[in-house]
């Protein structure tokens, strides 16, 4: 799961980073207001963790504006500042979820999940597909109750297709989910990923769209 | 004699207190006026009756014919007597005369007024002579029978006076109560208020005396208003500077727990350390504030602000050499105040230390101490970035940091600066350096004899 951290503390930012990354996730870290509303304006991300006092531009500006944008992404907001009119304010201006330093990363990390599988629509914390489970807290994947081993590009390109199930993902946005800055992603790396999941999975799973992209087969089990 | 502590009693004591003076001074001067005029009056009469008994006895004097003890014709006259000599010898006399001449017979033609004592009662006597048939003539009177005119024209005038005296006070007291009517309303409202309102009192029908108490007393509620904010804001900016640096120590230890590669737990357990000096520095400087604010005295000796300067240089010198800085001071000559050694030092090293970490690495800094007419003054130049009109206004306040610096910091320094600059009554000046171009900051001392 690819999520941007806006956080100008280089300490802290570092080891939110560092923190996140062992924990399953791909993170962006920007330092300032402007360069967070930039990267949110340019890519999907699953999920962003946003520090209020940013320099350049205040997080809550960037948030007002990204939301002013059209940009439905979740935001949790990390603040030092805990007073009840800062928190409102918050979430008012369109935060789903407002967190007090200092924060354990294990629950920010389940924060953020939680945000992701509510932003797609998920109430429950595994997902589904036929017999395909996957648990993202976990990081695991099972085939009729049978462990599966992926990588963890596998993995995540399999929780992108999973959360956007009614949904045909293309190449690019598939990439996006995937790779954050700075790693390079070869033309076919996507191709390479399904195919290696439909070997571990069967090839009835993931779908090929034919000039748009790839998406999950069957019926989602109703919730 | 003491005041009463109470407003009303003090007017009341003063109203009534100055009445009865001035009524006791009336009936004094009242007293002299009317006895003086009763005098006047009384002695003319007497006058009066001794030439007409002198005249008469020239006309009638007769010696087989003598009148002695003249009948009483007035429940008054008892009080009045007259004696009439012809040749020395008593011709005529009142009933209540007596037979010796009341005063010595001088033979002059007026003698005029004598006070003596005649059976133990004071009379006043008029003497004349008569110098046809050598007549000499007594006339006396009982000066307790002035008296006793002069206290019933006092008894009329200024018996109704004492009369009114303890209506007056009952009036005064009714007046002076409704005229302080205003304070104890004003006492009520601030009684009334609770402890917490700060805001300003307002009381309606106030006199115009209490305004300037009213407009002090709410002078005071705004300033302990605005210490009070500028605490809550220090406390709620102390907590979120405190909570960034804990929230990175928790993050990077975690890291360092759930690290698999060795370099990456390294580099998490540095960034550990790395944030708990962070924190220290933070809390040292939240301290030294804390102590600056509450200690309202501080020794303050003759220091050599030179030597302070070199000092400080000398300590801030490897790290301006590590960034490839240049770094002069020029402070030869003693250059003495009237200050706290280790608040100066810590006061310049803060300055050095801003000016070092915000200027690029290359960049010249400049310290200067100078002394003219006895006024100290230390000049800082950099040649760095310096800063905004808007961020020169804003420095000093606490945890204010110039953004997008690209340095750690809490904020806290210029705050130290302006308050150790404040202990010795220093001004602090900011500007864009004319020697160097970046920041110029200038602390003045004033001029003061140094013992």
């Amino acid at each position: 799961m690819r999520i941007l951290l806006a956080e100008d503390d280089p300490l802290l930012g570092d080891g939110l980073r560092a923190g996140l990354r062992q924990l399953g996730f791909l993170v962006d870290w920007v330092r300032d207001g402007d360069a967070a509303e930039r990267e949110l304006r340019a890519r999907a991300y699953a999920a962003a963790v946003l520090d209020l006092g940013l320099p350049l531009k205040d997080g809550m500006n960037v948030l007002a504006s990204v939301r002013r944008a059209g940009i439905t992404l979740p935001v949790l907001v990390l603040t030092a500042r805990d007073a009840i009119p800062d928190r409102i304010r918050g979430l008012d201006v369109g935060a789903d979820d407002y967190v007090v330093k200092p924060i354990d990363l294990n629950e920010l990390a389940a924060r953020l999940r939680a945000l992701v599988r509510r932003a797609h629509g998920q109430p429950q914390e595994r997902l589904s597909v036929q017999d395909v489970v996957l648990d993202p807290a976990a990081h695991s994947v099972t085939q009729a109750g049978v462990p599966v081993m992926l990588s963890a590009r596998e993995f995540d390109l399999l929780h992108a297709l999973m959360l956007n199930a009614a949904r045909v993902l293309s190449r690019e946005q598939l990439e996006q989910h995937l790779y954050s800055w700075g790693q390079e992603v070869e033309s076919n790396a996507i191709e390479v990923h399904v195919h290696h999941l439909r070997r571990k999975l069967g090839n009835a799973l993931i779908q090929t769209v034919r000039g748009v992209g790839y998406t999950l087969a069957g019926d989602l089990p109703k919730p | 004699m003491n005041m009463p502590r109470s407003l009303q009693g003090r007017l009341l004591l003063l109203v009534l207190g100055l009445v009865a003076g001035v009524w006791l001074a009336t009936a004094t001067l009242t007293w002299f006026d009317v006895r003086h005029e009763l005098d006047e009056l009384l002695d003319s009469h007497l006058a009066q009756a001794a030439a007409l008994l002198v005249v008469q006895q020239a006309a009638e004097v007769d010696d087989d014919h003598r009148g002695v003890d003249a009948p009483t014709l007035h429940r008054y006259a008892p009080k009045v007597a007259f004696q009439v000599f012809h040749e020395g010898r008593l011709v005529q006399r009142s009933s209540n005369a007596p037979a010796e001449p009341m005063l010595e017979f001088t033979g002059r033609a007026a003698d005029g007024f004598k006070t003596i004592a005649i059976g133990g009662t004071a009379w006043r006597v008029f003497a004349t002579h008569g110098r046809e048939r050598d007549v000499q003539v007594f006339v006396g009177e009982q000066v307790e029978s002035r008296d006793a005119i002069l206290w019933a024209v006092l008894r009329s005038s200024l018996g109704p006076m004492l009369v009114a005296l303890p209506l007056l006070a009952l009036a005064a007291w009714w007046a002076v109560r409704q005229g302080v009517a205003p304070l104890r309303l004003v006492g009520r409202v601030l009684a009334q208020r609770s402890p917490q309102a700060l805001q300003p009192i307002a009381v309606k029908g106030a006199p115009s005396e209490m305004a300037p108490m009213l407009d002090a007393l709410n002078a005071l509620f705004e300033r302990i208003a605005e210490l009070l904010e500028s605490e809550r804001r220090f406390t709620a900016d102390a907590a979120h500077e405190l909570r960034t640096p804990i929230a990175a120590i928790r993050a990077q230890a975690q890291v360092a727990l759930g690290a698999e590669a060795a370099a990456e737990r390294l580099h998490a357990l540095r960034a550990t350390l790395q944030g708990c000096d962070r924190a220290t520095r933070l809390v040292e400087q939240l301290l030294t504030l804390s102590r600056l604010e509450s200690d309202a005295e501080h020794a303050l000796v003759a220091v050599d602000l030179a030597a302070v300067a070199r000092q400080v240089v000398a300590d801030a010198a490897p790290l301006a050499l590590r960034k490839q800085q240049a770094i002069e001071v020029s402070a030869t000559e003693a250059c003495m105040v009237r200050g706290d050694a280790t608040l100066l030092s810590v006061m310049i090293r803060n300055l050095v230390d801003n000016a070092i970490r915000y200027s690029p690495s290359g960049a010249t800094v400049k310290l200067a101490v100078s002394s003219a007419q006895g006024v100290v003054k230390l000049t800082l130049d950099d040649s760095g970035p310096g800063m905004s009109p808007a961020d020169m206004r804003r420095i000093g306040e606490r945890f204010f940091r110039v953004v997008g610096s690209g340095q750690e910091g809490s904020g806290l320094g210029w705050s130290i600066t302006r308050r150790i600059a404040a202990v010795h009554r220093a001004v602090v000046r900011v500007a864009k350096s004319t020697l160097l171009g970046g920041l110029s900051v200038e602390v003045e001392f004033p001029a003061e004899r140094v013992a």
